[in-house]
């Protein structure tokens, strides 16, 4: 279970982009998971959950979308591919590169932030 | 107050990867070949580092950190043979870099040729850590089953060898060794293999010339081929 240390990276993340642009609250945070990232999206949820509070994000929501395995294959450009068989679906060719679905990947983070002239007060 | 929401597009572990990145390219500088040891518990990682230590004995020159969750047990087998550190997890099923970072200091001046980190026993958490390893090698014992690797793709996918190991019970246990290696192929291509006894010693020298042949290439390329994309 390692879900946890990787939770406690992702919401360290999320607090210097909010910093980074004065946000207040986050309301939501969006990451996909892939078939190779290695976590466990029920896993990820509850060390959400059990975290979050410790950076201020108490109510925050995390939003998983779970996507394949993409890879590129010399020929036929990108292409889904099978965890347990790693090879082009199309040609048959295993000299392909991964692409995505091999980690977690934080997309996007939605915060509540001061209007700008509220800002310059 | 307004709602913002801000694209990131970004890999969660991207940073620690590239601190892992840092300190392989100071290995590399140094002509030291980092290996990161993956197995299930009990599939004969320190019996392997043993028989390797052995092997090599006054002709090439080891040290390793010991990754375990609470004793010092594989430390102790391991130190009489090359110099050795051990990194308690306090619990936790995998290294992370600040724990081989921290053995790295216990461990003082670097004079060896391999640097040996064997991991926690575990076909799952290990894999997503970069340790700042040239070589990932992942140990399935011949008592494990020879299905293992479709089960733990990521393991395999980004390892670059694998050892069978415990082949002098294959007389007793239903295990291939030809299914296994091609099921570990079929998830990377790649992978060199190499079946063991580390227990009797049987082929190590084929796996030491393995390692003796990446470090060869290490120190012509300045790198090691990866693909653990
Ligand atoms: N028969 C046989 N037994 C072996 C072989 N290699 C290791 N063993 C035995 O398997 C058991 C586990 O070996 P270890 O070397 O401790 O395995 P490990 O992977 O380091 O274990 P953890 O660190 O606890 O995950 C020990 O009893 C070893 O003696 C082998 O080649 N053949
Ligand atoms: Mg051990
Ligand atoms: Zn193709």
């Amino acid at each position: 279970m390692h879900e946890l240390s990787l939770v406690r990276s992702l919401l360290a993340q999320v607090n210097r982009i909010r910093s980074d642009r004065a946000g207040l609250a986050v309301d939501g945070v969006h990451v996909e998971v892939g078939p190779l990232s290695g976590v466990e999206p029920e896993l990820l949820v509850s060390a959400f959950e059990q975290l979050a509070g410790d950076f201020g994000m108490t109510g925050t929501q995390l939003v998983i979308d779970e996507v394949p395995l993409m890879a590129n294959c010399p020929s036929c450009g990108t292409v889904t591919v099978e965890p347990v068989r790693i090879r082009c679906p199309i040609c048959g060719d295993d000299g392909v590169t991964i692409v995505s679905g091999d980690e977690v990947r934080l997309q996007s983070v939605t915060i509540q932030c001061p209007e700008p002239e509220e800002q310059a007060l | 107050m307004t709602q913002q929401t801000i694209a990131v597009g970004r890999d969660v572990r991207a940073e620690a990867r590239q601190r892992a990145a840092e300190l392989r390219e100071s290995f590399t500088r140094r002509g030291i070949l980092a290996v990161n040891l993956l197995s299930s518990p009990g599939a004969g990682k320190t019996t392997l580092l043993q028989a390797t230590a052995r092997h090599w004995q006054g002709r090439r020159r080891m040290a390793v950190l010991v990754g375990d969750l609470a004793t010092d047990r594989d430390a102790q087998r391991l130190a009489p043979l090359a110099p050795t550190v051990q990194l308690t997890t306090g619990g936790a099923c995998h290294l992370e870099l600040p724990l081989v970072e921290r053995g790295l200091e216990r461990l003082g001046e670097l004079d060896c040729e391999f640097l040996f980190i064997e991991n926690i026993g575990n076909l799952v958490c290990p894999a997503s850590h970069d340790l700042a390893e040239h070589l990932r090698v992942i140990v399935l014992s011949t008592t494990e089953g020879d299905d293992k690797p479709g089960k733990y793709p990521k393991a395999f996918r980004t390892s670059q060898i694998l050892v069978i190991n415990k082949t002098d019970l294959l007389p007793h246990v239903p295990f291939s060794i030809d299914a296994a290696v091609a099921d570990a192929l079929l998830i990377q291509p790649q992978l060199r293999s190499v079946a063991v006894s580390a227990h009797r010693g049987d082929a190590i020298g084929d796996w030491c010339a393995l390692l003796e042949q990446a470090h060869s290439e290490l120190i012509l390329n300045g790198h090691v081929c990866h693909s653990n994309r």
